[in-house]
């Protein structure tokens, strides 16, 4: 019942954060903000929902379960350890390749014109 | 143009979901696929005529077999119509179009990420290969997994490296080799009295009862189709990233 819970809990946080970071990817002004959005975004979330399913494996607790859980958790740690690597190679090149860092507009250019 | 495109879009489109009215229900017991005995008897009797709990396997590797080398040899002349195509031998500068090829900068957490990650990724291609009787997965599959950890080798180092593990010769002898290890224990089969393919009798020089006999051929055709889809992978990825050229890739 508790372990139910806490599977619902992590599963919702996780689709919660997987929401955040899908609107980040079409709201963000530009490419590095949109990398940050689905970088967090993506890690946080799989991270949660994956977890949440292992606990629900637990909650009828022998061998072949628990093996279950161990598997999911190693698949957690892979994401863990390989999404934030891409976002950061693909943040890499994309500042070798020069792409345009998004600042909020002037203040002074809109006044200045009239 | 483009609305004659579309009509036919369109038509296509409606003939294929008028077809889709025609089809059983999904899981129709009755229905000819269901009902007919050849797929009574793969569900019913493929454990014990072959040893293998995954019955997908069994069909793939043992009743379908000719078709699964057929296979293997259409992904072998996908890969060599590749390099024929791409593969070029001049020196100099390919010119402009296609992807733009940037010189390699080494990166610190990129490289450690996949030194920590290759060996890992290829550790379980092989478990891939090797557990395809018992849980999803074969030789197509793990070979795929296994090519994209050379891949995975060219892209956070640069194509030289991966060319120490994987280099063009050996690539081409590997995926040659997968099929004639396929191909070679169905030729087995066939000198020792049954049909190509035809595994049960292979108890006679591996010491195997005639099922188990059935059950091992399949490991050892899954790893021939794995080195030719693996070399091939690499093959096609190389070919592509570097223009042909082999030198750098993206």
């Amino acid at each position: 019942m508790i372990l139910n819970v806490i599977c619902i809990v992590l599963v919702v946080l996780g689709i919660v954060f997987f929401v955040g970071g899908a609107v980040g990817i079409v709201r963000f002004p530009d490419f590095y903000t949109r990398m940050h959005a689905a970088g967090k975004g993506d890690t946080m979330s799989v991270f949660m929902v994956l977890i949440g399913l292992a606990v629900y494996q637990l909650s009828d607790f022998n061998l072949a379960n628990l093996l279950i859980a161990g598997k999911i958790f190693f698949i957690t740690i892979f994401i863990m350890w390989a999404s934030p690597t891409s976002t950061h190679a693909l943040i890499k090149a994309g500042l070798e390749e020069g792409q345009e860092v998004w600042t909020r507009k002037e203040k002074t250019d809109t006044e200045d014109t009239p | 143009m483009k609305s004659l495109a579309l009509i036919s879009v369109v038509i296509t489109g409606w003939l294929l979901l008028s077809a889709v009215g025609d089809f059983p229900d999904w899981g129709d017991p009755d229905s000819p696929a269901n009902s007919y005995r050849l797929s009574q008897h793969f569900v019913t009797e493929t454990f014990h005529e072959t040893a293998v709990p995954n019955m997908v396997t069994a069909v793939l590797a043992d009743y379908r077999g000719y078709d699964t080398m057929f296979e293997t040899v259409v992904i072998f002349t996908a890969g060599i119509a590749i390099i024929s195509i791409l593969r070029v031998f001049r020196t100099e500068d390919p010119g402009a179009g296609g992807p733009k090829v940037y010189e390699k900068r080494p990166d610190l957490i990129v490289d450690t990420t996949c030194r920590l990650m290759i060996p890992i990724i290829q550790l379980f291609a092989l478990y891939v290969i090797a557990h395809g009787h018992h849980s999803p997965g074969g030789g197509f599959q793990g070979g795929v997994i296994f090519g994209a950890s050379f891949i995975l080798i060219a892209l956070s180092r640069d194509m030289q490296a991966a060319h120490k593990w994987v280099p063009e010769r050996r690539v081409l002898n590997l995926a040659g080799i997968g099929i004639l290890i396929y191909a070679g224990f169905g030729l087995a089969s066939m000198f020792l009295g049954y049909n190509f393919l035809d595994y049960a009798i292979l108890h006679k020089i591996i010491p195997a009862t005639p099922i188990e006999a059935r059950y091992h051929s399949m490991l050892g055709v899954e790893i021939g189709v794995a080195f030719t889809v693996t070399a091939i992978m690499y093959s096609i990825y190389s070919n592509l990233a570097s223009k042909g050229t082999m030198k750098e890739g993206l």
